[in-house]
């Protein structure tokens, strides 16, 4: 694991238009090689913290410290190490996306040819690269724009809604590619979302933005080994029989509907299961378990989905 | 420094990426050829003659015979024989020779595309900041390690470019096809050159091509830059096209009916026309001089361009 400094900080920052206040006063830190992910409701402030920290819109008050400097007070010292996409990933349509990818290299020093193709290999675009980027699918376009965030070697990568409009391999495709960056890279990773599920396999912090506010910054388990929470979705036939030898090995409530048997557990309760159940033959069609504390959390914090 | 002129580069890539600057080019290249034909069509005896050095009497037996066509053509006609007795006075009285229409002529007559020039720059005005907004690629224009105001200026400068562009194309074709269908003269030869209003200047083709690039320009440049200022702070080009293009068209007829009025001196477009000041003409309303439509073209140039700076540098990108 490389060494996490911290990359971006963020200090009191708020934004007022006329006289409503649209982010109140928003403190958290981010690191290098981490995927942090900034989930909340739509129209909790998202995208508007995400203009502040790249200086799209003003700040109103506080600040946003990228690398040692201030996006207020030192702009051009500041984005230089920040490489993002803001909401959908636009191109220039009658440009092929070289050309466009040259637009971008043209306004930072140093960027070779080499390091342009390394990066459209990198995002697996090396195919299309001399068509129009106005006949690129959604996908594609999503990849231009990661290509197009990552020429400069930026330290930190903002990616605002990555996954809109993705089928779901290209999700998974974003995801992994995400995750290697943060760790092989050592670059730190902002990702924006309304969708827990899919904030939950990509990061490893969460922030949890609600009506502009901060409600709470939770760590995201990759492995379960907490005792508890760990929720437990077995399919299986038949399911009396089933339920009875859950019952014997489970403390809590088993809750059966259909032929799936719900019940929260320890990872270390789950082999032995299937083997119990194996030997009395009953069939066992599939395990998926679920770190329900987070799930819950979130929909406690948020509540229902209310704007304003 | 270097920075700057890729960002100029990349202005360019996007100008001609697109084939409406293509189009552009190629309809001035084409209105001139087409010109071209018609002018020829329409040339008369008179407009290719060549006079021999004794031109003098040449002339006044062409303006005997004139008179009589007038005479024969009775109430109805005669306008171009009309036009060419006056052409010819002139030459006699300036002690000119005649010289038949030539590539120079034909350069100077089609000056009045310029009109054209100024409608294709007012749209690439128009469209070089507003589009950024609708294509969305603002956002990823303005993350960059620069400011907004080099990113602005490289527009501007930009926009410049291409109208430099479209009037080199404008010159050389003429020169081109003026010289395949009509010849050239030389062009430092004081000649009598007869004007889209009407009368005659008595100077060399060089300096009237120069002088009537250069007055166009004026205009040029101000409806230009009040389009691309419309289009920074409205994010629209129709309306930066329409307000601009509506301006460029009326001003004349606008003029007209303000000119009454003494304040009328101090809007653009009595200004914007420093034609109305060469060899002793009077300018539109009394009291206006040539320092003060300068110095008024000047504080509007100014104005245009600071509120574009301004909005654009302050502006929230959303």
């Amino acid at each position: 694991m490389n060494e996490q400094t911290v990359v971006m900080d963020i200090v009191n920052l708020k934004k007022t238009i006329g006289k409503k206040e649209i982010i109140k006063g928003l403190n958290f830190q981010i690191r290098s090689g981490e995927v942090f992910g900034f989930l909340g409701p739509n129209g909790a402030g998202k995208t508007t913290t995400i203009r502040m920290m790249v200086g799209l819109i003003g700040i109103t008050e506080g600040d946003v410290v990228i690398e040692g400097k201030s996006i207020r007070k030192d702009f051009k010292g500041a984005v230089r190490h920040v490489g993002a996409i803001v909401e959908n990933p636009e191109m220039y349509p009658f440009l092929s996306g070289w050309k466009n990818l040259k637009q971008y290299a043209r306004m930072m020093e140093g960027i070779t040819e080499e390091r342009i193709q390394e990066v459209v290999a990198l995002v697996g675009l090396e195919k299309a690269i001399h068509e129009k980027a106005g006949r690129y699918s959604l996908g594609m376009r999503q990849r231009l724009g990661i290509a197009q965030a990552l020429l400069h070697n930026p330290s930190i990568l903002i990616l605002d809604e990555p996954t809109n409009g993705l089928d779901p391999s290209g999700i998974r495709e974003i995801r992994l590619y995400l995750r290697k960056l943060a760790q092989e890279a050592n670059v730190a990773v902002i990702v924006s979302s309304h969708m827990l599920s899919e904030i939950e396999l990509m990061c490893d912090r969460i922030g949890i933005i609600k009506n502009g506010e901060l409600v709470a910054i939770e760590m995201v388990q990759t492995k379960a080994t907490e005792a508890t929470g760990l929720i437990v979705q077995l399919e299986v036939e038949p399911v009396q029989g089933a339920l009875q030898i859950v019952k014997g090995h489970v403390a809590g409530e088993v809750v059966a509907e259909g032929n799936t048997l719900t019940f929260s557990t320890t990872r270390e309760t789950i082999p032995v299961l299937v083997k119990a159940l194996a030997a009395k033959d009953v069939a066992v069609y599939s395990v998926e378990q679920k770190q329900a504390s987070l799930e819950d959390k979130f929909f406690d914090l948020i509540g229902e989905n209310v704007i304003g | 420094m270097g920075n700057f002129f890729k960002l100029v580069w990349n202005e360019q890539v996007k100008i001609f990426g697109r084939k409406s600057a293509w189009v552009m080019v190629g309809l001035v290249f084409l209105l001139v050829v087409g010109s071209g034909i018609l002018t020829n069509s329409f040339l008369d005896e008179w407009d290719k003659k060549e006079y021999s050095s004794d031109w003098r009497t040449e002339l006044t037996e062409e303006n005997a015979a004139l008179e009589a066509e007038i005479a024969e053509a009775g109430d109805f006609g005669g306008f171009t024989q009309q036009m060419r007795i006056e052409q010819n006075n002139v030459a006699l009285a300036e002690d000119i020779q005649p010289k038949p229409y030539d590539a120079w002529a034909f350069t100077y007559d089609n000056t009045f595309m310029m009109m054209i020039v100024s409608l294709f720059a007012i749209v690439t005005a128009a469209g070089i900041v507003s589009n950024e907004f609708k294509w969305g690629t603002i956002k990823l224009l303005l993350i960059r390690p620069i400011q907004r105001s080099k990113i602005l200026l490289a527009k501007y400068v930009s926009v410049f470019i291409f109208t430099g562009i479209l009037l080199v194309t404008l010159f050389v074709s003429s020169v081109l096809v003026g010289a395949v269908l009509f010849g050239i003269n030389d062009i430092t030869q004081t000649s009598v050159i007869p004007t889209m209003s009407g009368e005659y200047l008595v100077m060399n083709y060089m300096t009237a091509i120069w002088q009537e690039y250069g007055f166009s320009m004026v205009s040029l440049v101000m409806m230009t830059t009040l389009a691309f200022m419309i289009s920074t702070l409205f994010r629209s080009s129709g309306m930066a096209i329409g307000i601009s293009l509506f301006l460029l068209l009326s001003n004349g007829a606008l003029m007209l009916f303000l000119s009454r009025f003494d304040w009328a001196k101090f809007v653009l477009f009595a200004n914007t026309d420093l034609g109305q000041y060469a060899d002793g003409g009077t300018p539109l309303i009394d009291g206006m001089t040539l320092g003060f439509s300068v110095t008024m073209l000047v504080i509007y140039l100014v104005v245009f361009l600071a509120a574009s700076f301004v909005t654009f540098t302050k502006r929230d990108v959303a």
